[in-house]
């Protein structure tokens, strides 16, 4: 598969929110859309999670958004002709702590408001509905919806298939190696295979979006932290409800319709990298805490653990639309860790205000801009940028490349190509 | 066709005499001996069918006896999924076979394999959308289908807990066999701080006073260069300057149909079996392949008053016969197919065990058919710090033998899930070839094995597709199926 020489759209990222975006454009009429992966296609986080579609969620805002999130994926396997196994398993929080569950009340009567359907459940009952708790860590309650599961890979194939039919080609194992600019616009995207000239460039290049972000000279706060998951050998069905529990540390687990029970454990210390690599001390720390809390999953078999990435941003909402920072450069990334949730909705709202011009108003509290950077973190890149484009007063703010490195040559036509750090 | 045990010999006799002892299996109650494996418990017994594959519901049986395979998993005494090769018997031990119905001898659902070829991998990823109102349901009926074992209670393994351990030494030697030992030895000798992580208890006497032996550690994993193994009590964490992986090789199950039936069974289990068990397999066997231990099973055969045919070379085998267990097998003969009748396949071929190398990320290759690691004139990977010695090397198969042939048509290429090679063939066809995306869609290599018995003939399958060897899919840990209770430890999380 040749990279064409020009595009209308350049997606970088064939993740949940790159295939959902071009999905959106193309059935908005856009032509000459280019999705490009550096991997293969839901390498990263979308083939990373265990996919939980909840409208449950804790603030009033965000449970519209994961509504009308979740209404969309029950529409999804109609839509694009191709299951993705939307299944209401159930889904539940595990409340350890009794002051959290007189904070819940107030929570469930706010989803019960809205038309979510959640109950508090009594310790008795909690033990009832998920006995796979029996003989643990006394628990103080629960909040029970029943909100659903979607398999992740499959969603990933409703959309390549989608888009083939559309005739939308994905790049699989295309890297992006530098972006083009001039006055201020995004020109082009070099990649290791090739270059494409185009107006419009989406980043969705989730634990690697920051890279390229600072390849465009754009500064956004979203920063990749790994989590880690295991999976057990496939068991009957036992566990009617996904599980996650908060405090005093946070875990969860669930069974797939296969059978598999995919659990995990965060580290609260986790530092801010690009990483993907399994570690032993997620085995342990996942193993001690999970049959402390359930002893009945003494008996499951891990068959693999695998890594992958949050993309988290300070407010834990997602970046989603244009920058003033340079013109025709999108951005939906920093899921932190509801991509999978949120991304066909928003994604679908993105397109509309790249067709429209005009952002929808369910999108405002995504948009990119609203995390200005301090005056002096704007000097610092000024300065920063100064270094490399003499004489030049127009210089994009803001990269992540450590100082000393040759982040940017001069092309022959004169626009600046960023590169990474080393 | 019947399993039966032998005398004991004499010399050596066992010692004390093994006391006989009763095991249910399935509800039917039958005498085994006390401590040997349940799974040969029950060839013993004539139960050649330990478990059904999960798609398919095939039958399955006693193959390699190294716990690797997955083919013996049963319930044992309430737990789930339990590899009852490895399970020594005790008196009033409870067994059960899974996913099937009403039994894994005479499983109902056995006719799915009938209609496999209708039912391609992820098919019901594009089916059950309409009627809208049934779409639950639909997937209520797929969720009943899946899952193996039953949730146990957990009580077996309730208040044990390991203790985390660190150990730095100079060289460390994954794996005690011969080849292990000698490289052990060897770098003692140099004056070198040396372990060995070998996971059957009591296998490895080194003669050398100063390399020390984790006996009955299983090495799980390779994280960033640190190898961790877990013993009854501790979880190792590994530092090495040097790492020698000595793990062997797996049995190369024939890439012919049928060659996952009841019967069909690696040379070194046949050989215990007849040597270490006195339990004889079958009564008329087939021997197929090249390796120096099929030299040693015909005259094994020959002593316990049995003919063996062949060897014939494995790629004159082209089909395994029979239903629910080895009937006979089809080979060809100086150009002639013939059908010959047979209780017993054993094969020779194996292939090298590279899950610590593949895990620490080191590059392999696809020689003549067979999986190999690249390794330098001394043995070293392409990871810094780690080499290998022994089978794990990649001298398994003679190279004079014909290159193995790439698994084709109704071919099993992954058996946990059962991913026939045309399957993976159609993949490829659809444009989404890449290993990363044939692994998802088709399943193959993500069965509880995790490639340890397919990804060779997957990666076969792929390079007659023109896929690149380096687009392997990634391994990831742990190395064996472990117990979440086996990876508690005493420290507070």
């Amino acid at each position: 598969m040749n990279l064409p020489r020009t595009a209308g759209v350049v997606i970088v990222g064939a993740g949940i929110g790159g295939l959902g975006f071009a999905r959106e454009l193309a059935a908005r009429g856009v032509k000459d859309i280019v999705v490009l992966e550096r991997d293969y296609p839901g390498a990263g986080a979308t083939g990373r999670n265990v996919a939980r579609i909840r409208r449950m969620q804790l603030t009033e805002e965000l449970c519209r958004v994961a509504m009308a999130c979740q209404d969309k994926y029950e529409r999804m396997g109609g839509e694009l002709r191709s299951n993705v196994l939307f299944y209401r398993l159930g889904y539940a929080w595990i409340l350890y702590d009794p002051s959290e569950v007189a904070r819940m009340r107030d929570v469930v009567a706010m989803h019960a408001r809205l038309g979510i359907r959640s109950a508090l459940l009594s310790p008795q009952d909690t033990l009832h509905h998920l006995p796979i708790f029996e003989g643990g860590e006394p628990v103080a309650g629960s909040v029970l919806s029943d909100d659903a599961i979607v398999h992740h890979d499959a969603v990933v194939w409703a959309h390549l298939d989608h888009l083939a039919r559309r005739g939308v080609t994905v790049h699989p194992r295309t890297r992006v190696i530098g972006i083009e600019q001039s006055d201020g616009r995004v020109t082009a995207v070099v990649t290791d295979q090739g270059r494409i000239e185009t107006p419009v460039v989406l980043n969705a290049a989730g634990g690697w979006s920051g890279e390229l972000n600072a390849m465009a000279g754009v500064r956004m706060p979203n920063r990749p932290h790994r989590r880690e998951v295991l999976v057990t050998a496939p068991l009957q069905r036992s566990i009617e409800a996904a599980v996650t529990f908060y405090r005093p540390s946070e875990g969860w687990f669930n069974q797939t319709l296969r059978g598999e029970i995919v659990m995990g454990t965060v580290d609260p210390d986790e530092p801010a990298d690009v990483n993907q690599r399994s570690s032993w001390s997620f085995l342990q720390r996942t193993a001690t805490l999970m049959t402390r809390k359930a002893p009945a999953l003494r008996d499951v078999t891990v068959i693999r653990q695998w890594a992958g990435m949050y993309d988290i941003t300070p407010d834990h909402l997602p970046i989603v639309g244009p920058t003033a920072q340079l013109e025709g450069w999108w951005q939906a990334l920093g899921w932190s860790g509801r991509g999978m949730l949120l991304a066909p909705y928003l994604t679908e709202l993105l397109a509309e205000h790249l067709v429209t011009g005009e952002a929808p108003a369910m999108l405002s509290q995504f948009l990119p801009d609203r995390f200005p950077p301090t005056a002096e973190e704007r000097q610092l890149e000024t300065d920063y940028y100064s270094r490399y484009t003499p004489g030049s007063g127009s210089v994009s703010p803001g990269t992540t490349s450590p100082p000393g490195s040759p982040a940017s040559t001069m092309t022959s036509s004169g626009n600046t190509t960023l590169r990474p750090g080393a | 066709m019947a399993a039966r045990r032998l005398p004991f010999r004499a010399d050596p006799a066992p010692n004390p005499p093994r006391r006989r002892v009763r095991v249910t299996f399935d509800g039917k109650a039958f005498e085994a001996l006390d401590g040997e494996p349940l799974a040969v418990a029950l060839l013993a017994a004539d139960r050649p069918i330990l478990s059904r594959s999960f798609r398919f519901h095939r039958p399955r049986g006693l193959m390699c006896s190294t716990g690797q395979c997955g083919w013996c998993e049963c319930e044992v005494d309430g737990r789930p999924s339990v590899r009852s090769c490895q399970v020594p018997v005790r008196d009033g031990l409870v067994a059960r076979g899974e996913h099937a119905w009403p039994s894994v001898g005479r499983d109902l659902f056995g006719w799915l394999d009938v209609g496999s070829r209708w039912v391609p991998p992820t098919f019901y990823h594009h089916r059950f959308l309409r009627p809208r109102s049934l779409r639950k349901r639909y997937l209520d009926v797929i969720r009943g289908f899946g899952g193996r074992g039953r949730l146990g209670n957990g009580r077996a393994g309730e208040g044990r807990t390991r203790v985390a351990r660190e150990m730095d030494v100079g060289v460390l030697v994954v794996g005690g066999g011969r080849a292990g030992v000698a490289a052990a030895e060897e770098a003692a000798g140099r004056g070198e701080r040396v372990a060995i992580v070998e996971a059957v208890a009591g296998r490895t006497r080194p003669a050398h006073p100063d390399v020390r032996v984790l006996d009955g550690a299983a090495a799980i994993g390779w994280y960033d260069g640190v190898v961790t193994a877990i013993d009854d009590e501790t979880l190792w964490s590994i530092r090495a300057g040097s790492v020698i992986a000595a793990t062997g090789s797996y049995e190369r199950v024939p890439s012919v149909g049928g060659a996952d039936r009841p019967g069909v069974m690696g040379a070194r289990l046949a050989l215990a079996l007849i040597g270490e068990h006195r339990v004889l397999p079958g009564e008329r066997p087939i021997l197929v392949g090249e390796t120096t231990d099929l030299a040693q099973i015909g005259p094994a055969f020959a002593n316990a008053g049995v003919r063996a045919v062949g060897p014939v070379p494995t790629a004159a085998l082209l089909r395994v016969l029979g239903r629910r267990r080895v009937s006979g097998a089809i080979v060809e003969v100086d150009g002639r197919r013939r059908r010959v009748a047979a209780d017993v396949v054993v094969f020779g071929d194996r292939t090298p065990n590279l899950d610590l190398p593949l895990a620490a990320g080191a590059a392999v290759e696809l020689r003549g058919g067979v999986l190999e690691p690249v390794l330098d004139d001394a043995g070293r990977t392409t990871v810094p710090g780690l080499s290998i010695v022994g089978s794990a090397a990649g001298r398994v198969t003679p190279r004079s033998g014909p290159a193995v042939a790439a698994p084709t048509g109704r071919t099993l290429v992954c058996f946990c899930e059962d991913v026939h090679a045309d399957e993976i063939h159609a993949q490829v066809s659809t444009g989404y070839g890449d290993s990363e995306l044939v692994k998802r869609r088709t399943g193959a290599l993500t069965g509880p094995c995790q490639g340890k018995y397919c990804l060779q003939s997957f990666c076969s399958a792929m390079a007659s597709n023109g896929a690149r060897p380096a687009d392997l899919p990634t391994t990831r840990p742990p190395l064996r199926p472990t117990r979440l209770g086996d990876l508690v430890t005493d420290d507070d999380a």
